[in-house]
C-alpha cells in the first residue's frame, strides 16, 4: 500500500456471467480507473471511491473465477474478473482500505452535497455552525468493525441508512448509543466459537478416479488448520520449510505421501522411505512435540487415574520378570516401532484437539498466517491446574449419598408432560419479574397504603432522609421488572405467534409497523439521551430527532386508516 | 456418626451408613477378634474402603493396650491415593470427636520415582533409571568420596535428611504421596527415605501389593513389620495372578546378550580393583566365608531388591566355596549363560520341571543346585564390593541370577517352558525360556504365616470358595454381602443378537465375521445416541479392539458414532492412555460426551473407576477368556487340576467371568449413582457362564433381559434412563431401609446382619 496505487489486469463485466472487456484496472487512494485494452470500447470507468458503497468477492477454493464486485452508492455495480486469486486478494485489500479511509468522511460529504443540491440551505447553514465532537478521529479498525456490524445486521443497516444517510443523526451519534457493540472485539469474541467436528480425521480421505493409481486429496484452509492442530510436528515443519525450502504444494504432497505410507500399514516400507528422505521422515516419525507435551501434561493429570505412577511403582515390570508370553501381551515389532503410529493414537489425539477447541481467530485463507497464529496460541498455555486437581480428588473420595445433601440452588427437574412443564416455567419467569412490583401493589388496600404513606412521611419529617426511601433491592427489582417488559415487548409482539395481534395484520403492514417501531425506539433513545440540553449542538440534535419522529406519526396514521378500511371491507 | 459394635465404638465419618457396610464391619470385627484371616465380598459402590478403615482404626482406638497396625495393600498408585484421601477424611472426623487420642500416622509408600523431589534424579525416564541415579548420589561409598572431594555431586535432600538424624520424623497425620513430597520439599528432607524410615512407626501403611507379595521387594521393605498387623488386600480378585507373576522369570535372547555384556564389565572392574585395591576383594571373600549375615547392616541407601526366593526358603548358611572368589563366580555365571543360550536354540516347545532342569544344568554346565541357589545373593555382594551404582545397566545379569536362585530353590509348583516363537506369529523367531510359577499359594504363604489377620476383599470374589483353595489358607470368616438398593440403579443385560437377529459372539470362529463386527458397531452406535455422557466399552484383547475399530472405520460406523460422542482409546502406552482418560473425563464433564474403548485385563479395567457421568453404560464385547493356547496357561491348568482338583473349564470360566464382572463393576460407585451393563455375547445367556457372575449383578439380571437383540436393548435402555432421571427417596422409603442413621443402627443392631447376607 506504500505506493498508494495498484495496477492489475482485469476484465470488466456488467454481470458475473458475461464475457467481459479485458483491460487494466488502476486504483489510487481515492479513485478507480479502468482502461479497456480496446480503446474504442465504451466501458471506460473513472469513479471516486466515495461513490462506492461496498464490495464483494468470490472465495478462493470455490468454483467461481476470481471476481470483485464493487457496488455503487447510486445502485448498480462494477464487476471485475482478475487473472488469479492473488491479484484479487491485493485489490480487495486495497479497496477495503480505501473505503475505510474515505468511508465516513465521504459519506458525510456526499450527504452534504446531496442536500446542497436539493436546496435545503437551512440545514447546511445549521450544520456549519455546529461543531461535531471527534467526528474524524475514528481508527480504521473501528471503521472496519462498524462496516462489519452493518453487514451482519440488516436491521442495523436499515436504521443506519435511514437516519445517518437521511441526515437525522450523524455517524458518531448513531454509534455512540451502540458502544457495547463496538467495545473492542467483545462483540465478536463473546460469540460462541465453532469448534472442530468430532470426526475430522475421518474427513481427510483421498479420492481415486478409479482408472489410474493416482489419488487426489482435496485441501481446504480448514483442513490445513486441522492438520496443524492435530500434528504439531507438521506444523513446525511447515513454519520451518515453507516457503524457504519448498513450496507449499510440495510440502503437502510430501505430507500426504507420508500419510499414504501410514495407511498401508507397512512399517518396513515407511522406514525405508524415511531413511531416504529426511523431510518425509518428519511426517512418518512419532511426533516429538506431542511426546514432550504428554510428559508435561502427565504431571497435571488427575491422580485418581494416573496409571503412569503405577508403572513407576510396580516392580513386576522389571524387564523379564513376570509372565512374558501368556497371550495377554501383544507382540510388537520393535525395530520399526517409531514408524508405527496407529490409528488408535490418532483418534485419541483428535479427541484431545476437539476438546481444546479452536484456539485461534483468524481467517483461514492463508496457511502461513494460520500456522503462525497457532504457534502463538500454543505458547500461551498456562499452568494453574494443580489446585483443581487436588480439589477433584477430595470430591472423588466422598460418598455423596451418605451425608447430608449439599444445598444446590436447583429445583428438581421433573418432566412428565413437556408442554405443561414449559408453560409453567414461562409463567414462573414472568411471575418472578413482576413479583416485586405486584406484591407491593396488591397486598395493600388503599387506606392502608395511605396510612403507611402518611406514616413514612411523618417519619421522614421527624428523622430526615437518612435511609433511602425505597430499599435498594426492591428498587432494583421493580426496575428490572419494568425494563424487562419493555425490552421483551418486541419479542412478545413479534415472535409469540399465537396471541399477537400483529399476526392478524397483513404481512406488509406488520413489517412496516415493526420498522416504525424500531425507528421510533432508536430516535427516542437519542432524544432522551440528549437531555439536559446544554449546548446548541444538543439542541439542534433534539430538534432534528423530534422532526423525524413527528414525520413518522402521520405515516402511522395513514397505515391505521388503510387498515381500518381493509378490515371494514 | 458413632455406634457400638459389641465392645468397639466405631467412628464413621458420615451421617448415614449403608446396612451392608454395617454388616461388613461386624464380620470384619469378628475376624479381628479371632485373629484369623478373612475373605469378604461386597459389591462395588457400597463403600468398602471407608467401612474397613473406620472399623480397623476404631478397633485400635478401643484397645489401646494392644494396638494393631494396618497394612493396606492396593493394586495401583491411584487407588493408594484414593485410600489415603478417605483416611484423611476419617481421621479429621475422629480428631474432632475424640481429640488427640485419635492421632495416627499414616503414610503411603511408593518407589523413588513417585516420591523423589530431586529434579536431577527425576529427569530420568523410568523407575530403574531413577533408582540408579538416586544411588549414584546417595550410595555410601559415593558419600564417603564426596566428603573428601566436594566437587562430587550428592543429593542435598538426602544429606539434609541424614543431618537431621533421629529428628527427621513425620509428625502425626495422614500423608498421601503428594503430601510427602510437599513435606519433603518444605523441610529439605528426602521424602523417599523419610517414608521408608517412618513405615516402621506408622499406624497405617498403604502400599502396593508387591511390597508384601514379591519377595524381592518385601525382603527389604516389609521385613520389620510386626506380627500384630492387619493386612488388607483390597480389590483382591486378581491376587492369585499377582502372586504367580511375582515368582516368574523369563529369559530372552536380549537378556542373555545383556548379561554377557554385564559380565564383561564386571570382569574389567575386578581387574581394576585387583590392581588398585586388592584388599577389598579379600575382605569380601572373608565376609562370605562367614556367611551373608551382614546384609542386615548395610547402609540404608545401598539396599536394593533382595532375594527373589521367599525368606523361609533361604538357607542360613555360608556361600558355597566355589563361588566365594569373584573371578570364580563370574566363571560360573558365564557357564550358566552359555548353557541357557544353548537351550534357547531349539525348534520345539520344551517343558520341564525344575528338578530335571537343575539336573541338566549340573551335567552340562557343572553347576550344582546349591550354587544356583546362592547366585542372587552372591551377585548382590559382588556389586556392592565393586561399588556399582548404575544398577539399571545391570538388570540383565540380575534377571539371570533371579532365575538361577528360583530354579535352585523350588522343586515343585514351577515349570520351565521354552518356546522358539510366539504361537500367533510363527514366522518371527523369538525364543524365550520361562520359569513360570503355577502355585499362587507359594508367594502369599509367608504373609498368612507372619501376620495375625489378613483380609482379602473385593467386589468380585465369586465363587468365594475357590479363593481359599487357590491361595491355600483357612479363613475364619468368609462372606459375601448383597447390595441393598433404594432403586434398581444397575441394569445388567445380556445381548445375544444384533438388530438383524443373528447371534453375536467373540468365539474364535465368529470373531472375524463381518456381520458380528457390524452388529457390534450398530449396537454401540444406537446406544451412543440414547445414553448421556460417558460410555465405556471393553474388548477381549488389544488385537481384537484394534481390528474392530479399524473395520468400523472402514465401513463408516465409527464416523457415525463420532457424531454423537468423542472416542478415546486405551493403548499399550501408559502415558497416552492416562491422557486419553483425562480427556475422556473432560469430555464427560463439559457435556460433550465420550466413549472409551478399553481392554478387559488391561490397565484401565484393573483400576479406573467410571462412576457417575463418567460411565452410564458399559458394554462388554465378548467373553474375556484367556488365550487358551498359551503353554503357560496349559501348564498352570494342569497343575491346578493335579494339586487342587480344579477343573480346567471351571477355572477358565471363573477367570473370564471375574474379569467381565470387574469391567462392568466399574460404573457404579455409590447408590446415588446408576449405570447399565451390557454383556454382548450369546455365550452369556448360558447358565454355566452366567452363574459365575457375582450375586449382586445376578440378582438384578432379570429373566427378560437374558436374550436381547439390539433394538430390545435400546428400548430397555431408554426406559431405564428415564426412570433414573426421576427424583427418589434416598433412605429407601417404605419397606427395607437402605440408608441407616445413628438411631436406626442402635435400634436394629444385629438384625441388619442377617438381612445382608446371601
Amino acid at each position: 500500500m506504500a505506493s498508494g496505487h495498484v495496477i492489475k489486469r482485469a476484465k470488466y463485466k456488467t454481470s458475473p456471467k458475461g464475457a467481459g472487456t479485458p483491460g487494466v484496472l488502476k486504483m489510487t487512494e481515492n479513485k478507480i480507473m479502468f482502461k479497456p485494452n480496446d480503446p474504442t470500447s465504451a466501458s471506460k470507468i473513472d469513479v471516486e471511491f466515495r461513490s462506492i458503497k461496498g464490495y464483494k468477492n468470490t472465495k478462493e477454493g470455490s468454483n467461481n473465477p476470481p471476481l470483485l464486485n464493487l457496488s455503487l452508492e447510486q445502485g448498480g455495480s462494477y464487476i471485475f474478473e482478475f487473472e488469479n486469486f492473488l491479484d484479487l486478494q491485493v485489490c480487495r485489500e486495497f479497496v477495503g482500505n480505501a473505503l475505510t479511509k474515505s468511508g465516513d468522511a465521504a459519506k458525510a460529504k456526499s450527504g452534504d452535497t446531496a442536500k446542497a443540491k436539493s436546496g435545503e440551505a437551512v440545514a447546511t447553514s445549521d450544520r456549519s455552525t455546529v461543531t461535531y465532537p471527534d467526528e474524524q478521529l475514528i481508527s480504521s479498525a473501528e471503521m472496519e468493525l462498524r462496516i462489519k456490524l452493518l453487514r451482519e445486521n440488516s436491521e442495523l443497516q436499515n436504521l443506519h441508512k435511514k437516519f445517518v444517510l437521511g441526515n437525522i443523526l450523524t455517524e458518531s451519534e448513531f454509534w455512540a448509543t451502540r458502544k457495547k457493540l463496538l467495545d473492542g472485539d467483545s462483540g465478536t469474541k463473546s460469540k460462541q466459537r465453532v469448534g472442530f467436528k468430532s470426526s475430522m480425521i475421518l474427513d481427510i480421505k483421498p479420492m481415486t478416479d478409479g482408472r489410474t493409481n493416482k489419488v487426489t486429496f482435496n485441501l481446504t484452509p480448514e483442513i490445513k488448520y486441522q492438520i496443524f492442530a492435530l500434528k504439531p510436528a507438521v506444523h513446525r515443519a511447515f513454519l520451518n520449510h515453507v516457503p524457504n525450502k519448498m513450496t507449499e504444494k510440495d510440502f503437502w504432497t510430501k505430507y500426504f505421501r507420508a500419510e499414504y505410507l501410514h495407511s498401508t500399514k507397512n512399517a518396513v516400507a515407511a522406514a525405508a522411505e524415511a531413511a531416504e528422505d529426511e523431510e518425509l521422515a518428519i511426517f512418518l516419525k512419532d511426533d516429538d512435540i506431542l511426546a514432550n507435551a504428554a510428559r508435561q501434561k502427565i504431571r497435571r493429570v488427575d491422580p485418581t487415574l494416573d496409571m503412569e505412577a503405577d508403572q513407576g511403582d510396580d516392580y513386576m515390570h522389571l524387564p523379564d520378570h513376570g509372565i512374558f508370553r501368556d497371550g495377554s501381551k501383544e507382540i510388537t515389532d520393535s525395530q520399526h516401532e517409531q514408524f508405527k503410529r496407529t490409528f488408535l493414537q490418532d483418534l485419541n489425539r483428535q479427541g484431545e484437539v476437539v476438546l481444546e477447541g479452536r484456539t485461534i481467530d483468524v481467517e483461514l485463507e492463508d496457511p502461513r498466517t494460520v500456522a503462525e497464529a497457532l504457534a502463538q496460541s500454543r505458547q500461551e498455555s498456562d499452568e494453574n491446574a494443580k489446585q483443581e486437581r487436588l480439589d477433584r480428588i477430595s470430591r472423588m473420595t466422598e460418598m455423596e449419598d451418605l451425608q447430608a445433601p449439599h444445598d444446590h440452588p436447583l429445583a428438581p427437574l421433573c418432566i412428565k408432560d413437556p408442554r405443561d412443564y414449559f408453560d409453567s416455567q414461562l409463567l414462573k419467569i414472568s411471575d418472578d419479574t413482576r413479583a416485586g412490583s405486584e406484591q407491593l401493589r396488591c397486598s395493600l388496600s388503599s387506606e392502608e397504603a395511605y396510612g403507611s404513606l402518611r406514616g413514612s412521611i411523618s417519619e421522614i419529617k421527624a428523622m430526615g432522609l437518612s435511609d433511602p426511601v425505597v430499599r435498594p433491592e426492591v428498587a432494583v427489582m421493580v426496575l428490572n421488572g419494568l425494563t424487562q417488559n419493555i425490552s421483551s415487548t418486541k419479542f412478545q409482539l413479534g415472535k409469540n405467534a399465537q396471541e399477537s395481534i400483529l399476526n392478524s395484520l397483513p404481512n406488509t403492514t406488520k413489517e412496516e409497523l415493526l420498522h416504525h417501531w424500531i425507528s421510533i425506539q432508536e430516535l427516542l433513545r437519542h432524544f432522551w439521551s440528549s437531555y439536559p440540553i446544554t449546548t446548541s449542538y444538543l439542541y439542534a440534535k433534539v430538534s432534528r430527532v423530534k422532526d423525524a419522529m413527528s414525520k413518522i406519526y402521520p405515516q402511522l396514521e395513514v397505515t391505521n386508516v388503510l387498515l381500518r378500511k381493509n378490515i371494514s371491507m | 456418626m458413632k455406634f457400638q459394635i459389641e465392645d468397639v465404638t466405631v467412628y464413621f465419618p458420615y451421617d448415614h451408613i449403608y446396612p451392608e457396610q454395617y454388616a461388613y464391619m461386624v464380620e470384619l470385627k469378628r475376624a479381628l477378634d479371632a485373629r484369623g484371616h478373612c475373605l469378604l465380598e461386597m459389591p462395588t459402590g457400597t463403600g468398602k474402603t471407608i467401612a474397613l478403615l473406620s472399623l480397623i482404626t476404631s478397633y485400635t482406638l478401643s484397645k489401646p493396650n494392644n494396638p494393631v497396625k494396618l497394612i493396606y495393600c492396593t493394586r495401583t498408585v491411584h487407588e493408594m491415593e484414593k485410600t489415603l484421601a478417605e483416611l484423611k477424611l476419617l481421621h479429621a472426623y475422629q480428631t474432632i470427636h475424640i481429640g488427640d487420642r485419635a492421632r495416627i500416622l499414616a503414610v503411603g509408600l511408593s518407589s523413588r520415582k513417585n516420591l523423589c523431589v530431586n529434579s536431577r534424579v527425576l529427569a530420568a525416564e523410568n523407575r530403574d533409571s531413577v533408582d540408579a541415579s538416586c544411588r549414584r548420589l546417595t550410595a555410601s561409598w559415593v558419600r564417603v568420596a564426596a566428603a573428601a572431594n566436594p566437587n562430587l555431586p550428592t543429593c542435598e535432600f538426602f544429606e539434609e535428611y541424614e543431618k537431621a538424624g533421629s529428628n527427621a520424623v513425620l509428625p502425626p497425620g495422614v500423608y498421601t504421596l503428594q503430601d510427602l513430597r510437599a513435606y519433603g520439599k518444605e523441610k529439605g528432607w528426602c521424602p523417599y527415605f523419610l517414608a521408608r524410615h517412618m513405615v516402621q512407626f506408622a499406624n497405617v501403611v498403604v502400599y502396593s501389593y508387591q511390597y508384601l507379595l514379591d519377595p524381592k521387594v518385601a525382603g527389604y521393605i516389609s521385613k520389620e513389620m510386626q506380627k500384630e498387623s492387619v493386612v488388607v488386600f483390597d480389590e483382591a480378585h486378581n491376587i492369585d495372578n499377582v502372586c504367580i507373576e511375582a515368582l516368574s522369570v523369563s529369559v530372552r535372547r536380549q537378556t542373555l546378550e545383556g548379561a554377557r555384556r554385564n559380565l564383561n564389565k564386571m570382569r574389567q572392574e575386578i581387574e581394576k580393583f585387583k590392581a588398585t585395591d586388592a584388599g577389598r576383594l579379600r575382605a569380601e571373600y572373608n565376609r562370605l566365608v562367614e556367611g551373608l549375615a551382614q546384609r542386615g547392616n548395610l547402609p540404608f541407601t545401598d539396599n536394593w531388591l533382595s532375594n527373589p526366593a521367599l525368606p523361609d526358603d533361604i538357607l542360613k548358611e555360608a556361600v558355597p566355596g566355589n563361588i566365594r572368589r569373584a573371578e570364580h563366580f563370574l566363571h560360573v555365571l558365564r557357564r550358566l549363560v552359555q548353557y541357557l543360550e544353548g537351550r534357547l536354540e531349539t525348534d520345539n516347545v520344551e517343558k520341564e520341571g525344575p528338578v530335571g532342569f537343575v539336573a541338566s544344568i549340573n551335567t552340562h554346565a557343572g553347576i550344582d543346585q546349591k550354587t544356583l541357589k546362592f547366585c542372587y545373593d552372591r551377585l548382590h555382594s559382588l556389586m556392592l564390593t565393586l561399588e556399582i551404582t548404575d544398577t539399571d545397566e545391570f538388570l540383565h545379569i540380575q534377571t539371570i541370577c533371579d532365575f538361577a536362585t528360583l530354579v535352585g530353590t523350588y522343586t515343585r509348583g514351577f515349570s520351565i517352558i521354552i518356546e522358539p516363537f510366539d504361537e500367533r506369529m510363527p514366522h518371527i523367531p523369538d525364543p524365550v525360556l520361562q520359569l513360570s510359577c503355577h502355585d499362587a499359594s507359594l508367594a502369599i504363604k509367608p504373609v498368612f504365616d507372619r501376620f495375625q489377620s489378613v483380609v482379602i476383599t473385593s467386589g468380585t470374589l465369586s465363587p468365594i470358595d475357590l479363593y481359599p483353595r487357590l491361595l491355600n489358607f483357612h479363613p475364619v470368616v468368609s462372606r459375601s454381602f448383597t447390595m441393598s438398593l433404594t432403586r434398581d440403579c444397575i441394569c445388567p443385560m445380556v445381548l445375544t443378537r444384533g438388530s438383524d437377529q443373528l447371534p453375536v459372539s467373540t468365539k474364535f470362529d465368529m470373531r472375524s465375521d463381518l456381520g458380528v463386527v457390524r452388529n457390534y458397531g450398530r449396537l454401540l452406535l444406537e446406544m451412543a445416541s440414547v445414553v448421556p455422557d460417558g460410555i465405556v466399552c471393553f474388548f477381549v484383547s488389544y488385537s481384537y479392539m484394534d481390528g474392530i475399530v479399524n473395520s468400523w472405520n472402514e465401513n463408516g460406523i465409527l464416523k457415525e458414532i463420532m457424531q454423537h460422542k468423542l472416542v478415546f482409546i486405551e493403548t499399550q502406552d501408559v502415558v497416552e492412555t492416562t491422557l486419553a482418560l483425562d480427556n475422556y473425563r473432560k469430555a464427560c464433564d463439559c457435556g460433550r460426551g465420550a466413549i472409551f474403548f478399553s481392554v478387559a485385563r488391561g490397565k484401565v479395567a484393573e483400576g479406573i473407576d467410571f462412576d457417575r457421568h463418567y460411565g452410564r453404560l458399559v458394554i462388554m464385547f465378548g467373553v474375556p477368556f484367556q488365550y487358551t493356547l498359551s503353554k503357560i496357561l496349559l501348564a498352570r491348568l494342569e497343575y491346578l487340576r493335579d494339586t487342587f482338583q480344579i477343573k480346567e473349564g471351571d477355572f477358565l470360566t471363573f477367570d473370564a467371568l471375574r474379569q467381565a464382572a470387574q469391567c462392568v463393576g466399574r460404573v457404579i460407585r455409590s447408590k446415588a449413582d446408576y449405570g447399565m451393563m451390557i454383556f454382548a455375547d450369546k455365550r452369556y445367556s448360558r447358565h454355566d457362564k452366567r452363574s459365575k457372575l457375582p450375586g449382586w449383578i445376578l440378582s438384578h439380571l432379570r429373566d427378560a433381559h437374558l436374550n436381547l437383540s439390539t433394538d430390545m436393548a435400546l428400548h430397555i435402555a431408554r426406559e431405564f434412563l428415564r426412570k433414573m432421571a426421576q427424583p427418589y427417596d434416598r433412605a429407601g422409603g417404605s419397606g427395607r431401609k437402605t440408608l441407616l442413621s445413628q438411631e436406626d443402627v442402635e435400634k436394629m443392631g444385629d438384625g441388619i446382619l442377617n438381612e445382608m447376607q446371601y
